[in-house]
């Protein structure tokens, strides 16, 4: 099931929200050994997951976790333009239709065959979202080797500026324009939404 | 023009590619330029297929290339040993810092020195599950490596492999052609790659010595291949266990 989150906008299923911040957790404090804060000794949760981030989640048919992104406003603070600016070799890319996709999370209990399906669809998600909100451009940070991979999806993706290395990762930014031919794009590079879980449902609150 | 501009331009170049030929010819044009005089890009686009598709351009001089197809290119050369092991770009001069040479690396390399290989920088690229590969670029001995340039060595590289697998022909994308093994055969392909019998493997998980035989011929079953060792191998290739599970937990 996707769900699609905006705290402003209304309250939330609670336990989707803290399943993803556990999910978060496990992959980017214990497995990656990213120095961000944790909640309770068990959700990652930063100064970014404000009232005005969204989230899109993908849960099981029990509600369990599978995937998540955030999506942060670039006309407020937000990753590349609060802590990484450098990375981009012009002004950071910011405006009403462009939003910066972070904490690209899939959860650790996926095997490699699920893991992929989850992905795509959380992919194609994001581009629908983007076409259906009037979004024109995600703005990302990545280390290479996820650099590599998001480039692999096939959609319109350029470097904002050259790699460096911050706190022993190389890092680069990029920006990925979203059009009406990106689904296409991305499905030509075999990324498709795909049913891992029955009963993909829709629920938008805004 | 500077250094976001050079980017961009070859970038560019590359993203704007729709052949084979126009990548070769786009990576000729830009090689010069980023400071080097020779590029080579290998791309093995499905690599747990036996004889499946892959790519090699370069435009290495002939007494080069002749030296490492004698030498087995890309099975046993140390560079491409070494772009298994980091995402990042490395010069040549670091390998010995990156993997363990064997006296037969060493004499590999020293031979490239005296055939005027010089040094390199090559840009490891995976796409996990799928394709595997890296572009290089390089210099006769004795011309300096252009460090300033590494940076947009880096994307150019970067693009240059996603370009060869958009071009391509022969793509494959079903993530569902890969096995999808039981737990229990995970379990016991877990234990297997962790170095344990038939007979141990049984003890640890409390079942007969018969049923791990049965799981364990079945996920080789799965594989398509008849030994357990490759059948580990696959399994790691394509996610079903990680080097994690086998040395750290």
């Amino acid at each position: 099931m996707l769900h699609i989150l905006h705290p402003a906008v209304e309250t939330f299923p609670d336990a989707v929200m803290r399943a993803m911040f556990a999910a978060r957790k496990s992959v980017f404090v214990d497995l990656l050994k990213w120095d961000v804060p944790v909640l309770q000794d068990r959700y990652e949760i930063d100064q970014f997951d404000d009232h005005y981030a969204q989230y899109l989640v993908l849960t099981d048919s029990t509600g369990a976790h599978l995937a998540s992104a955030r999506l942060l406003p670039t006309v407020r603070p937000h990753i590349l333009g609060t802590l990484y600016p450098e990375l981009c070799d012009h002004a950071v890319p910011t405006g009403p239709d462009i939003f910066e996709i972070t904490r690209f999370c899939l959860d650790r209990r996926l095997r490699a065959a699920e893991r992929r399906i989850v992905r795509d669809t959380l992919v194609t998600a994001l581009a629908d979202h983007a076409l259906r909100h009037g979004i024109a451009s995600y703005t990302a940070i990545a280390e290479l080797a996820w650099f590599q991979q998001i480039l692999a999806f096939g959609w319109d993706c350029l470097p904002l500026g050259l790699p460096r290395v911050i706190d022993g990762a190389q890092l680069a930014a990029l920006r990925i324009t979203i059009s009406q031919q990106t689904p296409a794009l991305l499905a030509a590079a075999g990324i498709l939404r795909r049913d891992a879980h029955a009963g993909h449902t829709r629920r938008e609150a805004a | 023009m500077g250094m976001r501009t050079t980017a961009e331009a070859f970038i560019g170049q590359i993203t704007s590619v729709s052949t084979v030929d126009d990548l070769e010819t786009a990576l000729h044009t830009i090689c010069e330029p980023l400071g080097f005089e020779y590029f080579a890009l290998s791309h093995h686009i499905d690599v747990a297929r036996a004889g499946g598709a892959s790519i090699r351009l370069h435009n290495y001089p002939e007494r080069w290339a002749d030296y490492h197809d004698a030498n087995g290119f890309g099975v046993t050369d140390p560079v491409h040993r070494a772009s298994h092991v980091t995402s990042v770009g490395f010069t040549w001069s670091r390998l010995p810092e990156m993997i363990p040479l064997t006296p037969h690396d060493r004499a590999f390399m020293e031979l490239g020195r005296q055939h005027g290989i010089g040094d390199g920088f090559t840009v490891p690229a995976h796409v996990p599950g799928e394709a595997r590969g890296s572009c290089s670029f390089a210099n006769g001995a004795g011309r300096r490596m252009p460090h300033e340039m590494l940076p947009i060595a880096q994307l150019v590289g970067a693009f240059a492999f996603e370009g060869a697998r958009r071009v391509w022909p022969a793509r494959q994308f079903d993530p569902r052609a890969s096995p999808c093994l039981t737990d229990r055969q995970r379990d016991c392909m877990l234990w297997v790659a962790r170095g344990k019998s038939d007979w141990e493997i049984s003890r640890l998980l409390g079942i007969s010595e018969e049923t791990v035989t049965r799981h364990v011929k079945q996920a080789c079953e799965r594989y398509g291949v008849n030994k357990r060792t490759l059948a580990v191998i696959r399994t790691l290739f394509d996610g079903t266990l990680t080097f994690g599970d086998i040395f750290w937990r």
